[in-house]
């Protein structure tokens, strides 16, 4: 459904030039469950920017369902966002000003449903955050921001989830719930990549990639993933 | 959840940065609304007094004053023609007053409009004092003198009744009811006028067939004064076809001596709009410049609705609703306060100029501010909802 060609991104000039990738290729079929491995400042939030269009590569293509995406303008990323694509992003990214549900809502508000209430209500409870619904993310831990970003991503019923490190500011326990939440989504036909710094989560997916230095310098498939 | 309500309960969240957002709006719109407030009371107050001239248009005899003088060294000067106007050119003057006036108003009403009051004036001494008697046609008189009141009996109803200016009265400590001979003939004080603050307190009030009786000046009067009660009138038209057509007199439009006079004030007044002019100007580009940073603050907030699928057009009428809702509410208190501003500081400018809120400013006020509010959010929301989703987290 995915596929990315040569993509390599190159921020600044001069000096403080930073080859962030270089020249990585990848697909993504539908079910995919990828986790993205590797050390901090190697390139994986900026690979999934690439992948859901977030942000411009220096080179290369991106191809959605058979259509380049990567020079779309930022308008014709709207459809691609309401349903297609759908990101967890590392810093969560809530609204400050409106609650836990209201933020989860805001997808659904944008497609132009005049409700939503329960839908996201249902989600939230899905994500264990069913009593915090009316707090605002200043009011919550890192945890359970990330759980509300996540049931944000949820809540269109994206075909593919886009999640940087979602488990990463959660316990154990907390972090394997959210994984068998993926689990099931994935079950239902989604197709998910994952970043993570935790072997152990990591080892869940169907596949691993490790990214070095913007490159990707392993690929590790595991049937199935380990449950 | 709809897109507007989201940004009503935004707004209502983020009461203080929206509030802060608007204190532009609110500067910019009290400001105006202050100085347009006062200024409207300085011109109301400048054409109060104009109109407290009375006549429009005075009627002299022709007197020409010759100035008799040596190089640039002036001796004085010599009246020349002659002092008195014929009374028999009232209807001529009325004739022609009145025909102007229907022609610049468009009606053709038969009877009487302007109101044209001849008077005598006199020097003459009341019980050793020299006084000027004015002998007056009363029904005239009163319609011309509109700010008159009379202190103390009545105001002049027959002859040989006098009515007698406040100063004049205490000075020749004259009462109602008191007899003061004028060249011999015997005059009762029937009323005393309250103080104008004008040379009118000086003066004695008489019929104007008593004064012309009693100085043996029948037939005569020394000056007409004319009022047209209108503001469109054409004074200076009049005055000009009274000079061509009846000879022996000069009539002067009040409004041109008037406006000399009051020139200074005019400048103030001028000046008063400039300065709103550019406190028009000030405020606006202060209120562009807190709605601008207030977008800016929020690019990071952009980006996020548009990572979780807002399209550019939702972006902007975000913005726009919330720049309705700050326009609206700051050209309110805007108003408000400017309104109050100007009862306070409009008499420290201008001594005695009474402020009155001025109701047609309101609606100006809240559209101004919403066009001004709309115009400095939406143009940089949308150049924001532009930037992609990864560079506007990047801009803060
Ligand atoms: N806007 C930017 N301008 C310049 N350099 C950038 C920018 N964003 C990222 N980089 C650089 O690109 C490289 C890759 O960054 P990226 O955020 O993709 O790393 P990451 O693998 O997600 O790291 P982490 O695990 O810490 O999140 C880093 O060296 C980073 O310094
Ligand atoms: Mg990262």
């Amino acid at each position: 459904m995915l596929e990315i060609k040569n993509i390599s991104k190159i921020y600044g000039e001069g000096p403080a030039k930073v080859v962030a990738l270089n020249n990585v290729s990848l697909r993504v079929n539908e079910g995919d469950f990828i986790a993205i491995m590797g050390p901090s400042g190697s390139g994986k939030s900026t690979l999934l920017n690439i992948i859901g269009g977030l942000d411009y590569p220096s080179r290369g293509e991106v191809i959605l369902d058979g259509e380049r995406i990567d020079n779309l303008g930022e308008n014709d990323f709207v459809d691609i966002r309401r349903g297609e694509i759908a990101y967890v992003f590392q810093e969560y990214h809530l609204l400050s000003s409106l609650t836990a549900l209201e933020n989860v809502m805001l997808p659904l508000t944008f497609c132009g449903a005049e409700k939503g209430e329960e839908q996201a209500l249902e989600i939230l409870r899905r994500v264990g955050l069913a009593g915090r619904a009316e707090h605002k993310p200043s009011q919550l831990s890192g945890g359970e921001q990330q759980r509300v970003a996540i049931a944000r991503a949820l809540v269109n019923s994206p075909s593919l989830i886009l999640a940087d490190e979602p488990t990463g500011n959660m316990d154990q326990k907390m972090g394997r719930e959210i994984l068998d939440l993926f689990h099931q989504l994935n079950k239902d036909g989604r197709s998910i990549i994952m970043v993570t710094h935790a072997p152990e989560i990591a080892k869940q997916a169907k596949e691993i990639i490790v990214l070095q230095d913007g490159q990707i310098v392993d690929k590790i498939s595991q049937q199935g993933g380990e449950q | 959840m709809k897109l507007y309500q989201m940004v009503v309960k935004d707004v209502i969240r983020r009461k203080k940065r929206v509030l802060y957002a608007s204190l532009g709006v609110v500067i910019g719109v009290t400001t105006i609304v202050a100085v347009l407030t006062i200024a409207l009371a300085a011109e109301a107050n400048i054409y109060g007094q104009i109109e407290k001239y009375g006549a429009n248009l005075m009627v002299m005899p022709a007197i020409s004053d010759i100035d008799i003088g040596l190089g640039g060294l002036s001796l004085g000067t010599l009246a020349i023609g002659e002092n008195y106007i014929s009374e028999d050119k009232l209807p001529e003057i009325r004739r022609i007053t009145d025909g102007k006036i229907r022609e610049a108003l468009g009606i053709e009403d038969e009877g009487n409009i302007a109101t044209i009051a001849p008077k005598l004036y006199m020097n003459t001494k009341v019980n050793g004092t020299s006084v000027i008697v004015v002998g007056v046609d009363p029904q005239e008189e009163h319609k011309l003198k509109t700010w008159w009141r009379v202190s103390e009996g009545r105001y002049l109803e027959g002859p040989d009744k006098a009515l007698v200016g406040a100063t004049a009265a205490e000075l020749l400590e004259l009462n109602v009811g008191d007899t003061i001979t004028l060249n011999g003939r015997e005059i009762t004080i029937t009323g005393i006028l309250e103080e104008t603050g004008s040379n009118e307190d000086y003066q004695v009030f008489v019929p104007i067939e008593t004064a012309q009786k009693a100085f043996n000046k029948e037939g005569l009067v020394s000056s007409i004064d004319v009022r047209a009660l209108c503001s469109a009138c054409p004074t200076a038209d009049i005055a000009s076809s009274i000079n061509e057509n009846i000879p022996g007199v000069r009539a002067v439009a009040v409004k041109q001596i008037a406006e000399t006079e009051m020139g200074m004030m005019e400048k103030i007044s001028k000046f008063l709009l400039a300065l709103a002019g550019i406190t028009l100007a000030v405020g606006c580009f202060g209120v562009v410049n807190t709605m601008m940073t207030s977008v800016h603050e929020r690019i990071k907030d952009i980006g996020i609705m548009k990572a979780v699928g807002a399209s550019r057009n939702q972006i902007i009428k975000i913005f726009l609703y919330e720049a309705i809702i700050i326009g609206v509410a700051g050209g309110f208190f805007g108003y408000v306060a400017g309104t109050l501003l100007a009862y306070i500081v409009g008499p420290l400018v201008f001594k005695g100029v009474a402020v009155t809120y001025v109701p047609q400013y309101f609606l100006p006020s809240l559209v101004l501010a919403t066009f001004i509010a709309v115009i400095a959010t939406v143009y940089p929301a949308f150049r924001a909802s532009k930037i992609k989703v990864a560079d506007s987290f990047r801009s803060l």
